[in-house]
């Protein structure tokens, strides 16, 4: 991934490719996207990410052209669209069903853009077997869409999208539709073919760990709001709220009171008769606010014995273990009936594993491992 | 039947006209007899009467030629029962079983001998001439009060059909009726079964052929009683019935029924029972109650034709008997012809003949 | 067994309903015609025993077929049909077409109403609402006293008992035929296509042409067969609402029929009409099949 390198989003001299201004998009009585403000810049590889109905798609439709917001504007390189027909504007979109044209084949399916900007024959041809190259497609090109598979499908659709070299390439759900394995291939040529075509891709999806793999830059969204907008490792690691916490990853959730005890060092009051957690935080806190601490389970270690230089450490009991092959997870009963996740990495065979069922085993983290959250 | 023959056929024999014996089937044109006469006849004979109507007379003739048509009396007109006696489609009457045969009336008998001879299959029900119908009001506007309204001219003349054509002008689609009448106009024998002699017809009626609307059997009736159309070469009886519903309807349109001062086709519709009619017997004794002078006189009082019958015509009201678009006066009856029909290869050729007038091909 | 007699079913059916009677006709249009009952010659006469049938087979002959060659009627008739045909399966064809593409773009909710409202003149008999045209279309009909009085025209058009009326008898009794199976193909046309044609630079119009056309083809073509095929035969709309000057094989095949008796040159007339028939219909169920397997 380039983001150490590429993060024009952190350059104030950087001009945005798109940018939502307080866009609202109102459909009747339901708000779909809520005075929403977005920079989007050039090369990025942008995921909207959130649960169905968070008004993901709708961003996208109105980047496309299918829907024009309510209130406020969207730029394309400092033109306001919102005028412009989708078929006016230099924005492409992959569709989740790929949309393919089934009495076209291949070849036609991705000239079909071409031919409408009355390219010249030799180069259109030219165009198309760059992209049948490109994805891979040359020996399916006079085949019928419904005579290939769906990852074939899927390749065509992005092929036929890319074809006319669009400013700004949607990507609907791009691979709901293919299984798991097929999803993760699939994943790393997108990510490959956005570097070689320097194409700005937005990619909407409701599936985290694809939003983490492929963008540069991740949004939450909930409720026609972006929650937190920043690089899938800040995501994952400083998310801003419990929503996003929650929603990427798997993360263990902590209420209490945090009291200031050191610079940027906060400790936690969380259960009656427990000893106070520590964590950091670069946000202040006052005296006595209520707040979360969220923990992600594979920075919790397990262990039988009570770890000597622990900042945080909590006794408990195995309660249950999911065992996913690499990965093993506790789930561990504090005395309180509260459960926190630990996860472990299956570095011997499963019959040397060393702790079962209802044995008495301590977690523990670092002060910098968590999260502090305002409640 | 006896029950000594009693075998398996006479079994089925029995069971059928056991089923039939109190039925009579009869099969008559629509809108042809005072519905209060097929009570009547129930009431008098204690049979149950099935009551059919149609409205062509190829559609008659091709349920008596296919055969099993199940029906005990049917009326075909003049020159279809001619061909279809010959086809072998009827049986003949048994006088002893027709009383009021004596009420019939000679001047028609002798021309409906031509067709059926000595009377032997049928006897006359109705019969009418074939004429003009004209919107009186609306065909005077175009050619002036004093135009003839009963001369061929007004039909036949392709000034005056230019100038009708708009009004709307109706022939009947049927060559036996509209070949004669211009074989008549054109001083020719209008019975004539020589095709080169018929093909004369084709200049006359080529010539008037694009202001004609609309060749068709039935549909004037209506077209002329709602002003529709202007004229119309179509059968009395029915334009005497336009004539009625538009006086009904109240709505300005006056009919009249003309026969042709040239000369008329005279029809007759006859009545018969088919050769394989399940109950003869019934059926002779629909044909006696008919040929009762009060009964005929009934009919003709309610549909408006002339019948032939001589005893009715006493109990006929003034204004069929008195009415000569309905009775022609003694003139116009010696200027009447009948036609006969066409062997089946003059046939094809006048039906061919009469396509390409049609349809220009 | 069971299965036998579930297959045995459909072909006895067609065997007892189609078969039969087309051999029938076939029969009587190898005979001569005859001033009987029947009106044909020769009748199979089985108690004969075996001279019989022979004589009845020796007595067929391709005569009717070829007066059908020797006069120009005959053909004209045909070609005029199919001529009709043709003109008033494209007429249905750009009627149908907006109905069907309307309905399949209405709401969800209203569609069934919209369906059924295109069925709904079934439920009446097809002969009355012929009947109702005359009254419309007629001199002294609604339309042009709805036209007189809105001052469009000073004089009636004449319009009844002409082609035009027969187009447009044609035209309202075979809509539903066309419409519903392109109904059918247009409600299955996922609407992201639509949008993709226009994301990859299409305009609307361009969009229909390029991607709504040819995709409901299927249904297009299964409707423009379902109405000209019956078109071709048609007689009662011509009849009723056309002038003398329709004409179509139909009427000559009545006129065979009913006023020269003639059977055996109408079943001629018949048989070759089925032949004509068959082009199409063979067609027809090419294309039902390659959308069955397209389906697939």
């Amino acid at each position: 991934m380039n983001s150490a390198v590429f993060a024009p989003w952190e350059d104030p001299q950087a001009k945005p490719l798109i940018q939502f201004q307080n866009v609202s998009k109102r459909f009747g009585d339901f708000t779909a996207i809520d005075t929403l403000s977005l920079d989007i810049f050039e090369r990025e590889f942008f995921a909207l990410l959130g649960p169905s109905g968070c008004g993901k798609t709708t961003m996208m439709r109105m980047l496309a052209g299918f829907e024009t917001p309510t209130e406020g504007h969207i730029l394309l390189g400092g033109q306001d669209i919102d005028p412009i027909p989708p078929n006016k504007r230099a924005v492409n979109m992959m569709f989740q069903s790929y949309a393919l044209f089934p009495h076209l084949s291949v070849w036609e399916n991705i000239a079909f853009g071409l031919r409408r900007d009355n390219m010249p024959k030799p180069d259109l041809t030219a165009r198309v077997e760059e992209m049948l190259r490109l994805t891979r497609l040359e020996q399916f090109a006079r085949r019928k869409p419904h005579q290939i598979s769906g990852g074939q499908r899927q390749r065509v659709a992005l092929a036929r999208s890319l074809a006319k070299a669009p400013k700004l390439l949607l990507l609907d759900e791009p691979l709901g539709a293919l299984d798991k394995k097929l999803r993760q291939d699939t994943q790393f040529e997108l990510m490959d073919i956005q570097e070689k075509t320097g194409t700005t891709f937005v990619i909407v999806t409701h599936d985290q760990e694809e939003a983490m793999t492929v963008a540069s830059r991740v949004a939450v969204m909930d409720q026609g709001k972006l929650m937190q907008v920043a690089t899938p490792d800040r995501i994952y690691e400083n998310p801003n709220s419990v929503y996003v916490a929650d929603f990427i990853g798997d993360v263990n959730i902590i209420s209490g009171r945090a009291t200031s005890s050191a610079e940027e060092t906060y400790s936690i009051e969380w259960a009656e008769g427990q000893a106070p957690l520590t964590a950091t935080s670069a946000t202040a806190f006052s005296a006595g606010q209520s707040c979360h601490l969220a923990i992600r389970p594979e920075k919790v270690t397990i262990s039988s014995e009570r770890p000597a230089d622990a900042a945080n450490a909590i006794q408990g009991k195995v309660h249950d273990i999911a065992y996913l092959g690499n990965l093993s997870t506790y789930h561990v009963e504090l005395p309180d009936g509260t459960i926190i996740k630990a996860q472990t990495a299956n570095t011997r065979r499963i019959s040397r594993r060393s702790f079962t069922w209802e044995d008495p085993v301590w977690l523990s983290w670092t002060a910098t491992a968590a999260v502090l959250l305002a409640a | 039947m006896t029950i000594k023959t009693l075998t398996l056929t006479a079994v089925i024999a029995t069971g059928v006209s056991a089923a039939y014996a109190d039925e009579v089937r009869v099969y008559n044109w629509s809108d042809y007899i005072d519905e209060e006469l097929l009570s009547k006849f129930e009431e008098e004979t204690g049979l149950t009467l099935v009551y059919d109507v149609f409205d062509s007379n190829e559609v008659l003739e091709t349920k008596m030629l296919a055969g099993g048509s199940g029906y005990d009396v049917v009326v075909p007109t003049g020159t279809f029962l001619q061909r279809q006696i010959q086809a072998g489609a009827f049986q003949k009457l048994d006088a002893e079983k027709l009383s009021n045969a004596g009420n019939l009336w000679d001047v028609i008998q002798d021309r409906t001998a031509g067709y059926d001879p000595d009377n032997a299959y049928s006897i006359n029900y109705m019969w009418g001439t074939t004429g003009l119908g004209v919107n009186v009001g609306k065909v005077r506007e175009i050619l002036g009060d004093d135009v003839q309204l009963n001369s061929m001219d007004l039909v036949l003349k392709p000034e005056n059909m230019e100038k009708l054509a708009a009004c709307g002008v109706h022939f009947l689609d049927a060559p036996t009726e509209i070949f004669p009448m211009v074989l008549q106009y054109l001083g020719e024998d209008p019975d004539s079964h020589d095709t080169d002699v018929i093909g004369k017809t084709e200049e006359v009626l080529a010539a008037v052929r694009p202001h004609i609307q609309k060749f068709h059997s039935s549909e004037y009736i209506n077209a002329l009683a709602n002003g529709d159309i202007c004229v119309a070469v179509g059968w009395s009886g029915d334009i005497l019935q336009a004539r009625d519903r538009a006086a009904e309807a109240d709505n300005g349109v006056e009919i009249e029924y003309h026969p042709f001062a040239e000369g008329s086709l005279m029809w007759f519709d006859q009545m018969a029972i088919p050769v394989d009619a399940p109950n003869p017997e019934g059926a002779h004794k629909f044909l006696n109650f008919i040929l009762d002078a009060n009964n005929m006189a009934a009919a003709s009082n309610y549909v408006y034709y002339a019948n032939g019958n001589k005893a009715s015509q006493e109990f006929l009201e003034e204004d069929v008997i008195g009415d000569p678009a309905i009775y022609p006066d003694d003139a116009t009856m010696e200027n009447l012809y009948i036609t006969t029909p066409y062997p089946a290869k003059t046939q094809r050729v006048v039906t061919r003949l009469w396509t390409k007038i049609k349809s220009g091909t | 067994m069971r299965r036998a007699i579930l297959i045995a079913v459909p072909y006895v059916w067609l065997l007892a309903l189609f078969l039969v009677p087309f051999f029938i006709v076939l029969k009587i249009s190898l005979s001569d015609i005859a001033l009987a009952i029947p009106p044909y010659t020769p009748t199979l006469d089985l108690s004969q025993g075996w001279a019989g049938v022979r004589d009845f087979f020796g007595q067929l002959d391709f005569e009717n077929f070829v007066w059908l060659t020797e006069d120009d009627l005959y053909w004209k008739a045909y070609l005029s049909s199919v001529k009709i045909a043709l003109i008033s399966t494209v007429l249905t064809l750009m009627v149908g077409y907006p109905i069907a593409y309307g309905m399949a773009r209405a709401p969800e909710e209203w569609r069934p109403t919209l369906m059924m409202l295109v069925i709904l003149p079934f439920w009446t008999s097809f002969l009355i609402r012929v009947y109702a045209w005359m009254g419309i279309l007629s001199n002294e009909g609604y339309l042009n006293q709805f036209l007189l009085w809105t001052g469009l025209i000073s004089t009636p058009l004449t319009i009844l008992n002409t082609q035009t009326a027969v187009y447009i008898g044609i035209v309202y009794t075979y809509l539903p035929f066309m419409i519903l199976p392109i109904y059918a193909a247009l409600e299955r046309l996922d609407g992201s296509l639509i949008e993709a044609a226009e994301d990859l630079g299409c305009s609307r119009l361009q969009a229909f042409w390029l991607v709504t056309v040819p995709l409901s083809r299927p249904g297009i073509i299964a409707g423009c067969f379902l109405v000209m095929i019956p078109v071709i035969g048609e007689f009662v709309i011509p009849s009723l609402l056309g002038g003398s000057g329709t004409l179509m094989i139909g009427k000559v095949l009545w006129e065979e029929f009913f006023s020269n008796r003639d059977w055996p040159v109408a079943s001629a007339v018949a048989v070759v009409l089925l032949l004509i028939l068959v082009v199409p219909i063979v067609l027809f169920q090419r294309n039902q099949q390659k959308q069955t397997e397209a389906g697939q």
